[in-house]
């Protein structure tokens, strides 16, 4: 029996220090779809996804509470290794950021290599599927040992796309994964996550609601550390239920 | 805060509202003239092409706000919305035009029995009140009479309906007979239309896709 | 303006022109001044003896530094055995862990390590070794390693801090543990500097003469075991240069000599290392 929602966050609730970014969120993430994050700057849109796999802890100070439930298990209970949470819920930055010294391949490879895969022969398999789903393959199959700074940030990008799914994750967590790119890059980004989304369940944050609108299957609003609005896409942008979320998408806030 | 797309949006606003008008003017003149003596036939069709063409400008008008703003939400229905009303108001204009050539080739009803000319005069003023709340209410945007415009289109509905079978059993082969069917018709046509536009304000205002019965 | 103010203006600037070249002339000619003599009196000690021959006896004639190179090789190995080890885990906990209370004062300590002169060092260095086991190797390389901490933890540090955060979230995002990130992302990234920053402490050390006069004294034989002390080129620059014997003063020379060329070979190195780094 497998529950069509990836994700289920109950009561989550985020501080750094003594400021409180997340109040009382609660929210359902689908299986096989796009979900956006969309809000204001300092709305808490990163903090959230970053509670999703564990990131959010790395920084000093930073607390959390409430319940994120993946596959049935509240990732922050006690016994749970947050590396093991990270393996499954991919993340990719806002700015890509492939490891500049190492080649291609080896960017690629890092993920499983530090997970116990040393087989040449499956890390070429992975290596090469991972590529494919990013739709990068046919760009570098030519030379996979060239440095990954040698890409451009378009490339750059898909690589990370290609090496958090070389870990086969069952989540992928994208923060403004376009909004250091040129347009036709952006574009391409765009098209992916619609094709990954056939797969995977895909959170991505982004101030752009146009992109909101395009790319994703289900829309949150978030303001001020609250959820406020949260429905498919078409509905949330036809006719939102709150007054805020009507006012940030048609652009009239101050 | 005023924004680019507010101004377009304005402009769009306007170029229904002067529609409004022109239709107003067209259908109660034709009206007036099926059952009174008038020769503005000519004016009618001008103000029926005028129509047409304004129709087509407020849609290219919407298309270009689509294209420019990608609007969403209220915006992106209002758009959506009086492109529809321009739509019906265009409509509205071809059948005053179609009532204005009956009288001109059938004298209207003014040469038929004074019970036809009554029913004609009764559903008339019925969807004049109905075409004069519709535009009003598009005007200020507000769904206040829905009550009222649902109450007519009933009453004109069973007005239509009961004056056809009427007709049905009256045995006179009279081309004034001819005339008041059309002109009955173009009537239920236009309040027809009336509805449409009101259901399409509904949607504008409250994002809500309701019929009115 | 006038033509006398445009005039003044372009006189005025070549005016400075030539002062800089002159401050450059001043600030050059001492180094030069001094590798030239170096060079200059040095070059005839060096021959085949030099390198093969051990230390003359008194009156002896000819002889040669090859125990003293031995013995600095040594030293200097020792001292960078212990020193850039720790050099490189403070260097890591400064960078890494700067929240903790503890480094806060970790960087007080290093921080007057690095200011305190050699040979306050060496004399910790002595009543820590030499009053128990004597003048010796040991010694000498403790009290050089304890210079090299400093610079290879400041180095380090430094060199961490340059790698930028997102590829250590990248690390961390695809489920590598902290500890690990720091060892195998940063530090990979940050090879060439801290290498570079070794060898500027190696070089630093290797002129070293007054901590190691102070816990390992003059010696004039070859290798003979850690507690024992050994010949050092720097010190033997300073006892042969007292001496009245001339083919002592010439090894002097030629002790100056080979330990500024290794210094400057190892500044040379560090340069192309790091212009390397730049590309």
């Amino acid at each position: 029996m497998s529950s069509p929602y990836k994700i289920e966050v109950e009561n989550l609730n985020a501080w750094y220090g003594h400021q409180q970014v997340l109040i009382d969120i609660n929210m359902k993430i689908k299986d096989k779809a796009v979900t956006a994050i969309m809000g204001p700057s300092g709305c808490g849109k990163t903090t959230f996804i970053r509670c999703l796999n564990r990131m959010h802890e790395l920084v000093p100070r930073a607390k959390v509470s409430g319940k994120v439930i993946f596959n049935g298990v509240n990732i922050y209970d006690n016994g749970v290794d947050p590396t093991w949470v990270r393996k499954r819920i991919g993340m990719v930055f806002q700015k890509p950021n492939p490891f500049p010294m190492m080649s291609i391949y080896d960017n690629v490879a890092f993920g499983p290599r530090i997970h116990g895969i040393g087989d040449k022969k499956l890390l070429d398999q992975i290596v090469r599927q991972s590529l494919e789903m990013a739709g990068l393959w046919e760009e570098v199959k030519g030379d996979l040992r060239r440095p990954a700074s040698a890409l451009s940030g378009g490339q750059q990008q898909r690589l990370c796309i290609a090496r958090a799914l070389a870990l086969e994750p069952e989540v992928i967590l994208m923060d403004e994964p376009t909004s250091h790119l040129d347009p036709i890059s952006a574009a391409k980004i765009e098209t992916l996550i619609r094709r990954l989304a056939e797969k995977y369940a895909i959170v991505i944050v982004t101030h752009n609601v146009q992109q909101a609108a395009r790319v994703s299957d289900y829309v949150a609003f978030f303001y001020m550390g609250r959820l406020v609005e949260y429905g498919p896409t078409k509905e949330v942008f036809e006719r939102p239920r709150s007054e805020l979320t009507e006012r940030y998408v048609t652009g009239k806030f101050g | 805060m005023e924004r680019i797309i507010d101004l377009e949006l304005r402009g769009l606003e306007t170029m229904v509202a002067h529609m409004c008008e022109l239709a107003h003017r067209a259908i109660s003149t034709a009206l007036h003239e099926s059952l009174h003596h008038g020769d503005s036939y000519d004016k009618v069709r001008e103000t029926s092409d005028f129509l047409m063409i304004l129709a087509d400008q407020v849609e290219d008008k919407a298309v270009e706000i689509i294209l420019k703003f990608q609007p969403v939400a209220s915006d992106l229905r209002m758009v959506k919305t009086l492109m529809r009303i321009s739509y019906d108001l265009a409509r509205l204009g071809r059948y005053a035009l179609d009532i204005a050539y009956v009288n001109k080739r059938f004298n209207g009803v003014r040469d038929c029995d004074e019970w036809i000319r009554e029913y004609i005069k009764n559903m008339g003023q019925k969807v004049m009140n109905m075409v004069e709340l519709s535009l009003a209410s598009i005007k200020d945007k507000s769904l206040k009479s829905v009550k009222e415009i649902s109450y007519l289109e009933r009453e004109v509905d069973e007005l239509y309906k009961s004056f056809l079978d009427k007709i049905a059993k009256d045995t006179s082969e009279s081309r004034a007979i001819v005339s008041s069917v059309l002109i009955v018709r173009y009537l239920e046509r236009i309040a027809d239309h009336m509805v449409y536009a009101y259901e399409a304000l509904i949607y504008m205002l409250t994002g809500r896709r309701e019929l009115i019965e | 303006m006038t033509k006398l103010h445009e005039w003044f203006r372009r006189l005025n600037d070549k005016l400075v022109h030539v002062l800089v070249y002159l401050a450059l002339i001043a600030a050059l000619t001492p180094l030069f001044s001094v590798l030239w003599e170096v060079f200059r009196r040095g070059i005839s000690a060096i021959n085949l003896d030099f390198f093969i021959k051990p230390t003359p006896a008194v009156g002896e004639v000819g002889g040669g530094v090859a125990n003293a190179i031995q013995g600095t090789l040594i030293t200097i190995g020792l001292a960078s055995l212990i020193g850039v080890p720790i050099g490189i885990i403070t260097g890591i906990f400064l960078s890494e862990y700067s929240e903790a209370k503890l480094s806060s004062f970790v960087r007080l300590f290093n921080e007057l390590l690095n200011g305190m002169p050699s040979i306050v060092i060496g004399l910790f260095a002595y009543t820590l070794i030499v009053t128990k086991i004597g003048f010796s190797v040991a010694a000498a390389s403790f009290a050089l390693a304890l210079i090299m901490i400093p610079i290879v933890s400041r180095a380090t540090e430094e060199a961490l801090k340059l790698v930028p955060a997102t590829i250590r979230e990248a690390a961390l995002a695809l489920g590598m543990p902290r500890w690990k990130t720091t060892i195998f992302v940063a530090l990979k990234g940050a090879r060439k500097a801290v290498a570079t920053g070794v060898l500027l402490a190696m070089a630093r050390i290797a002129g070293e003469s007054a901590p190691v006069l102070v816990t390992m004294g003059y010696w004039k034989w070859w290798f003979a075991g850690f507690d024992r002390p050994v010949a050092y080129l720097a010190l033997n620059i300073f006892l042969f240069a007292k001496s009245p014997f001339e083919n002592w003063i010439a090894l002097a020379w030629g002790s100056a000599l080979i330990l500024v060329v290794i210094i400057l070979g190892i500044n040379v190195v560090v340069r192309l290392l790091m212009r390397e780094k730049r590309l």
